[in-house]
């Protein structure tokens, strides 16, 4: 779903956007633009990071969730600002990419979803340490219904699906960083038999350009590794830490803002290889 | 001798017998999605790496978390940007072994080699140097003139690393093209394939 599927008419204003007024300025200074993009989401992933880790019960244990939030929250909302400024100007100078870009269609759902969970979930849930209240319940069933779409999207255009590599991995961290004990080993036991399998399976047995076999073999392992992290991500979740006044709903909050943040991200990343 | 490993590296090693066969660094570079996932990875991995060593930056600034211990933080976020960094390398070295010979000769991925070494040097004197004396001032909301140039010095080459890093992919300075000497010499154009192309010589 590109948006120009979405929005067939809006071609003639899409194409004209580049002789815009600041695009036409920025557009000799692209790069230097994109630095600054990358350095206001290097920011936002500093803050999102730290925070939801927190909320996960990993991390920054020392201070209460609150209070980080308190000393994050002017950086992190410098680098939303300046993510988003940066943002809509390589993105007016590069418009005619990104309407023909289904990337483009999932980090906008990814975006807007992930806005309404920080400012709508994570910040109010970290500021009361740790209680989730009912207009946050409400804000995240909002942001979790377009993320949902961003990400249906995401693993089913074409060419652009290899980018949920991006979010898989990012799970599979972020667990592995808050598993303890004999459950981190089982995890990595069982994320490195997954490797090995699929290593052999899509090595040894299928030419490496047989892509018509090997595609279906790589999803069903993209979607086994979701499974065994989302497994021992949910352990996690209702056994670890219950001492550390963060419940599973805490918890899933804290994954939930890193993931969503990670796949608006990937899918930028990925409106350039596809 | 080092242009000619790379030059190896890229065309030689892992190359079968047959004309059309490719060595493994091209086969890397020309793979359907391999090569994205690396440099998706690459870039995805600064919110975790540079992110988190910017915050244990500020704070040595004295900008923010000025209530929490300089030792706390450290101790609690310096190991998720070790693993970060240890990410940045890993993909970072498997995307120079696609191309090694093009970045060899350009002139932003020399550059971020230097302000890489510039960003680790910072960190050895850190640990060396400024850190001597950190329990005076585990706690001070701002640290000493020392520990606030130390970390000044570090967002600045990181900043630096990531802007060498996104100019790398553009070619306005590619050798072949007419530049000035300084630029060829400074990546070795006249080594290169293309060669050098003053732009003194090519002016009427």
């Amino acid at each position: 779903m590109t948006p120009a599927e979405f929005l067939p008419e809006l071609r003639p204003w899409v194409e004209n956007l580049v002789n815009v007024w600041p695009a036409y300025v920025i557009k000799p200074q692209f790069a230097s633009w994109q630095v600054l993009h990358i350095l206001s989401l290097v920011v936002l992933g500093g803050c999102t990071i730290l925070l939801n880790l927190r909320l996960i019960g990993v991390g920054l244990t020392e201070e209460p969730a609150s209070e980080i939030d308190r000393n994050l929250r002017l950086w992190l909302n410098l680098g939303v600002v300046s993510v988003l400024i940066t943002g809509v100007l390589i993105g007016m100078a590069n418009a005619e990419r990104l309407y023909d870009s289904a990337a483009f269609t999932v980090k906008m759902f990814g975006l807007v979803a992930a806005l309404i969970f920080t400012y709508g979930v994570t910040n109010r849930v970290a500021r009361s340490d740790g209680a989730v209240s009912l207009s946050s319940k409400i804000a995240a069933l909002a942001a979790l219904a377009l993320w949902s779409y961003a990400l249906w999207v995401f693993t089913t255009a074409q060419l652009i699906n290899p980018g949920m590599f991006h979010l898989i991995t990012a799970a599979g961290l972020v667990v592995l960083f808050a598993v303890r004990g004999r459950a981190r080993w089982i995890y990595l036991a069982g994320l490195g038999l997954l490797i090995a399998v699929q290593w052999v399976w899509t090595h040894l047995f299928l030419a490496y350009d047989d892509i018509a076999r090997l595609d279906p073999v790589n999803k069903g392992f993209a979607w086994a590794f979701a499974a065994w992290i989302i497994a021992i991500g949910l352990h996690q979740l209702f056994t670890a830490g219950r001492d550390q006044n963060a419940g599973p709903l805490t918890k899933l909050v804290g994954y939930t803002g890193i993931l969503m943040w990670v796949s608006v991200a990937a899918a930028g990343r990925w409106i350039a290889f596809a | 001798m080092m242009r000619e490993l790379l030059v190896w590296l890229q065309t030689r090693l892992g190359k079968g017998d047959g004309e059309f066969d490719q060595s493994w660094s091209e086969a890397l570079l020309g793979s359907l999605n391999f090569w994205g996932i690396l440099e998706g990875t690459h870039v995805l991995a600064l919110m975790l790496f540079a992110g988190t060593i910017m915050i244990v930056d500020l704070r040595l600034l004295g900008v923010t978390f000025r209530r929490t211990a300089i030792s706390v933080l450290g101790a609690k976020v310096l190991p998720l940007t070790v693993f970060g960094f240890a990410i940045m390398v890993l993909t970072g070295l498997a995307l120079f072994y696609a191309r090694p010979v093009d970045y060899y000769h350009n002139i932003w991925f020399r550059a971020k080699l230097v302000f890489i070494a510039l960003a680790l040097l910072n960190i050895i004197i850190f640990h060396v140097r400024v850190q001597r004396n950190q329990a005076a001032w585990d706690l001070a909301p701002k640290p000493p003139p020392a520990a606030r140039v130390s970390a000044i010095v570090s967002l600045a080459a990181w900043i630096a690393v990531i802007a060498m890093g996104r100019f790398m992919a553009y070619d306005w300075f590619e050798c072949g093209k007419p530049m000035p000497a300084y630029l060829n010499a400074l990546q070795s154009c006249a080594a290169s394939e293309a060669g050098a192309l003053n732009l003194a010589s090519v002016r009427p």
